[in-house]
């Protein structure tokens, strides 16, 4: 079975990306972000999935130990808002106040044609709720999808299994968000 | 997927594991308190309490309705009416922090209450995952502190199981379709009941407003359901707003409150898109909530924010 864990960020979904990738059939567990890369990887784990968190986590915190892990993995990682802000400023892009903030329905548009976004149409309906957002890429990613208040829903490392998404897929309101976890599911199988 | 079987065969082990003796559980009449009360029932039989408290919160005819549920259940039950000691703690109070926070303590001292009478260690909860999440803890925010969860005081003489924490409501209704509870597609209804309903200080007055209001959205949004006009929503009910505005009525002027009509869709409530609830259902709620009320309320509106921003209940 496929193992993967998400790591905790406070956000208020992340239990629901626990239950979705239950429902899909993965070994996943919920570990707070203060969890040791070691310790991390002693489960022999195929993937982990970086949260989203409290208002505001995204643009300047830590985020626990989840440096830890972009540095040190050999598996994928998908980030979900916070936690996809996190990535960005990991590898040197830059993290805003977002112009407008966007809570609730917005349209997703596809940009670019990618693996984690495999079966699903160029637009679609998707969640959010984000303060913030990636106002500056890292030059190592792409950016593959926007709405139309915020530029950078969806971006994927050029070379590494390391994904970030503003929207939240795991919400039961985002169209495809169970399509996108399937699709994570089958990157991190191979 | 989510398998219902599974889940109760391993969850009455866990029960007996955990429950040794006597055990109460605190039963709203809802789906998540009704599931883990015949979940525990099932466990150690006649060693557990049901017992519902009459909060003088809880809809229209609510309570006596709960009662009977249990005894049908073959619940070993009790009932408590406390609506006096509800009214008299909420009075002066408008924070709906503070609101919940009184009426989790209150509940728990009478829970304590009755569990010395009854001689039990053991309080079992309905909480589920959205109470704990939305609660909050060292890591989450505090979106709302539900009663069960962040409501709780510290000092707390019983201990506490809650055998359906990882549930979303969606699973706890297949759990209670697996054990043939003829309430699983009943709509939630806050722990706080109608305290959360009414906006600013609660009082017997404006609970009884509240009570009509939310009746009368159920019933017509029920109706408009079974007539194929409206697929039913999640959720659906009324909140009184403290806001007065002035009405005309039968030509003299009226000031009277303003109630809104929330109604959503959601499967497990942690997001949400407002119910398009056809007009003339709209129509027939506001004429007949108005009419009904007379004087006390001139003015009804739709809420049409999602969750989020919003959330399901308005505090």
């Amino acid at each position: 079975m496929v193992k993967i864990y998400v790591i905790d960020n406070g956000g208020q979904w992340t239990h629901r990306e626990w239950r979705v990738l239950k429902y899909l059939g993965v070994e996943t567990r919920i570990l707070p972000n203060t969890t040791p890369y070691d310790d991390l990887v002693k489960n022999d784990i195929d993937g982990i999935v970086l949260s989203g968190g409290a208002p505001r986590i995204g643009l300047k915190d830590n985020l626990g130990r989840c440096g830890e892990y972009l540095e040190n993995a050999d598996f994928p990682i998908l980030g979900i808002c916070a936690g996809h802000q996190f990535i960005a400023r990991f590898f040197g892009g830059k993290v805003e106040p977002a112009e407008i903030p966007e809570f609730g329905k917005v349209g997703l548009i596809i940009d670019k044609e990618h693996e984690l976004f495999h079966g699903i149409p160029k637009k679609s309906v998707a969640w959010v709720s984000h303060n913030d957002e990636v106002t500056i890429v890292p030059e190592s990613f792409d950016v593959l999808a926007h709405s139309d208040a915020c530029k950078v829903q969806a971006m994927a490392h050029e070379k590494n299994p390391i994904f970030g998404l503003q929207f939240h897929p795991e919400v039961e309101h985002t169209e495809y968000g169970m399509q996108v976890f399937k699709n994570f599911v089958d990157i991190c199988k191979k | 997927m989510f398998d219902a079987k599974q889940f109760i065969n391993e969850s009455i082990q866990l029960i007996r594991e955990k429950i040794k003796g006597k055990a109460l559980i605190a039963c709203s009449g809802g789906v998540d308190s009704t599931v883990a009360a015949v979940l525990v029932d099932k466990a150690i039989g006649k060693n557990l309490v049901a017992l519902h408290v009459d909060t003088g919160l809880m809809r229209k005819n609510e309570s006596q309705q709960v009662k009977k549920l249990l005894e049908d259940l073959g619940l070993n039950n009790r009932f408590v009416d406390a609506s006096e000691r509800f009214f008299n703690a909420l009075k002066g109070i408008i924070d709906p922090e503070k609101k919940r926070k009184i009426i989790g303590e209150l509940f728990i001292r009478i829970f304590e209450e009755v569990a010395e009478e009854e001689e039990v260690e053991h309080l079992v909860q309905g909480t589920i995952a959205p109470d704990w999440i939305e609660s909050g803890d060292q890591l989450r925010d505090t979106i709302k502190s539900h009663h069960n969860v962040g409501g709780l005081p510290k000092d707390i003489k019983v201990k506490i199981v809650e055998p359906l924490r990882d549930l979303y409501k969606d699973e706890v209704r297949a759990v209670a379709r697996e054990l043939k509870i003829p309430i699983a597609e009943r709509q939630p209804f806050p722990g706080p009941g109608l305290a959360v309903r009414i906006i600013g200080e609660v009082t017997r007055e404006k609970a009884e407003i509240a009570r009509e209001a939310c009746y009368i959205v159920e019933n017509e949004i029920e109706k408009a359901a079974r007539s194929g006009l409206m697929e039913l929503p999640w959720q659906y009910f009324a909140v009184l707003l403290p806001l007065k505005t002035v009405g005309v009525h039968g030509d003299q002027r009226a000031y009277g409150y303003t109630i809104a009509v929330r109604a959503i869709q959601s499967i497990d409530g942690m997001s949400g898109a407002y119910s398009k609830i056809p007009h003339e259902v709209l129509d027939r709620i506001a004429t007949r909530i108005t009419n009904t009320l007379g004087d006390k309320v001139t003015r009804v509106v739709y809420d049409i924010t999602n969750k989020p921003p919003a959330t399901i209940e308005w505090e």
